[in-house]
């Protein structure tokens, strides 16, 4: 018994047992069970206001749940806890606008919570950045501020930010949707690499060419609940659920 | 009895005399109202419970006149056995008056900070403190710079307020002059134009100040 619960805590990164959350009276997610492993790679889709960026802004607590169980890296989260932030340093998160501080140099950008928040010495987060700076192919860029790159770098700098706390789980809310697209190529390409790497990743996107690619598996959200879950040479070929049938339909037209 | 232009100039140097002290009260004041201001400001964000209490402080520093706040605590701290020369209790009461607006100045950058930036920052594991002082703040000071600006001309100009408790300030050894020579006019016709003078070389230092904070960072 105790052998299993460990393994099952072991495997898991994410656990969500009816999980629910509303915003005042309107209910955003309904009863989400969910359960990712480690190393696992999912894509979370769906129309928008299905609730897919609540889903994983709670896995990092941006957004507390008000019922159900949420269990990240081994640890319950609930509303109001003590050593949030401790728990955060271990799930990067990478946001649609990609929200670098802009009175920062990039470099500075990736190292201020080493230094403050992981302690570590100057040289030595000074070093860890310019390596994940290195892994997203802007190494050059370090003593530049963030405007004056263009978005797809910017997201790439903060895709190196997120890495440099060297998380176990990685969380992607929409990281392309506010991109040109000829600057989406570049994003996806750091993305599918760090997959490989077998970084654990949940990413919320519209990219179906990086989905079939890079996902395990492919969640299909609809008005707050996960209506299908499958591989995405299932999900693609021939989705279950009529609604994520005429999501495809839509998205691949 | 007309407008005596030399006599104006006359006096000048016994005018002045209050001067060193009128900027010093305005600076202290200044500073002051800031710190005071931003305290207000973070303690009304970090506690949620204490909000309202807070809330209520700030309104009220900010429903009573200077003046009556000024003399309050002139007349009042005496009683606690805290008896501080004038100039220092004057320069506290302007901060504590000022204060009240100041939080409202910081409350207003502070919201101007996009949501994502304390988000980034939260992900990241920082804590509280930490995203305040280096990610919250920094952003904040260019938001604030033009209305801190502005409200240190205002406390610049209030100063004359703590002739009422016989600070020597400007006004204070201007109304000296017009006691000694009974002519007000030309008095306060001095105070006025050094006030017009160190308002308009605080809005030179202001700007180039400005401008040379916008220059830290490239804009968005």
């Amino acid at each position: 018994m105790a052998v299993q619960m460990n393994s099952s805590s072991d495997n898991a990164a994410v656990t969500m047992e009816q999980l629910c959350k509303w915003y005042g009276s309107f209910q955003v997610l309904h009863n989400v069970d969910l359960s990712v492993a480690v190393g696992e790679r999912i894509v979370v889709c769906g129309p928008s206001g299905s609730g897919k960026s609540t889903l994983v802004r709670c896995i990092n607590q941006l957004e507390t749940h008000e019922k159900g169980r949420l269990i990240v890296n081994g640890v319950e989260l609930y509303k109001g806890m003590r050593g949030l932030a401790e728990l955060r340093r271990d799930v990067g998160m990478v946001f649609q606008q990609f929200n670098l501080f802009p009175h920062l140099t990039v470099l500075d950008n990736c190292t201020l919570a080493l230094v403050r928040a992981r302690k570590l010495p100057r040289d030595q987060a000074e070093e860890i950045a310019m390596e994940n700076l290195k892994k997203v192919r802007i190494p050059e860029q370090a003593h530049k501020f963030p405007t004056q790159l263009s978005g797809g770098q910017q997201q790439r700098v903060a895709i190196a930010r997120a890495l440099c706390m060297k998380p176990k789980l990685m969380l992607f809310d929409e990281p392309t949707s506010a991109l040109d697209p000829e600057m989406i190529k570049e994003v996806l390409d750091v993305m599918t690499e760090l997959a490989r790497d077998g970084m654990t990743m949940i990413c919320v996107t519209h990219e179906m060419g990086f989905a079939r690619e890079v996902a395990d598996r492919i969640i299909f959200m609809d008005s707050g609940r996960i209506i299908e879950q499958a591989a995405p040479s299932k999900f693609f070929k021939n989705p279950e659920h009529p609604r994520a049938q005429q999501f495809l339909g839509q998205m691949l037209h | 009895m007309n407008f005596n232009f030399s006599f104006a100039i006359e006096i000048v140097p016994r005018v002045l005399e209050g001067i060193g002290n009128t900027v010093m009260i305005a600076i202290i004041s200044f500073i002051g109202a800031a710190a005071l201001g931003l305290f207000w400001e973070l303690l009304r964000r970090s506690h949620a419970t204490i909000r309202p209490v807070i809330q209520f402080v700030i309104d009220a520093i900010r429903s009573t006149p200077a003046l009556v706040q000024i003399y309050f605590l002139f007349f009042v701290l005496p009683y606690y056995g805290l008896t501080l020369p004038a100039l220092l209790v004057g320069s506290f009461g302007l901060s504590f008056y000022y204060s009240g607006y100041m939080s409202e100045v910081f409350k207003a950058g502070i919201d101007a900070v996009p949501a994502g930036q304390s988000e980034a920052a939260q992900s990241l594991g920082l804590s509280w403190a930490d995203m305040i002082r280096f990610v919250i703040l920094p952003q904040m000071l260019r938001n604030v710079a033009a209305p801190l600006g502005a409200y240190s001309i205002s406390i610049l100009k209030s100063t004359p307020l703590l002739a009422v408790i016989s600070v020597p300030e400007l006004l204070g050894s201007a109304l000296d002059v017009a006691s000694d020579t009974y002519r007000y006019a030309e008095p306060m016709f001095d105070v006025g134009v050094l006030f017009l003078a160190m308002s308009l070389v605080a809005v030179a230092g202001i700007t180039q100040l400005e401008r040379r904070l916008g220059l830290t960072a490239p804009s968005h």
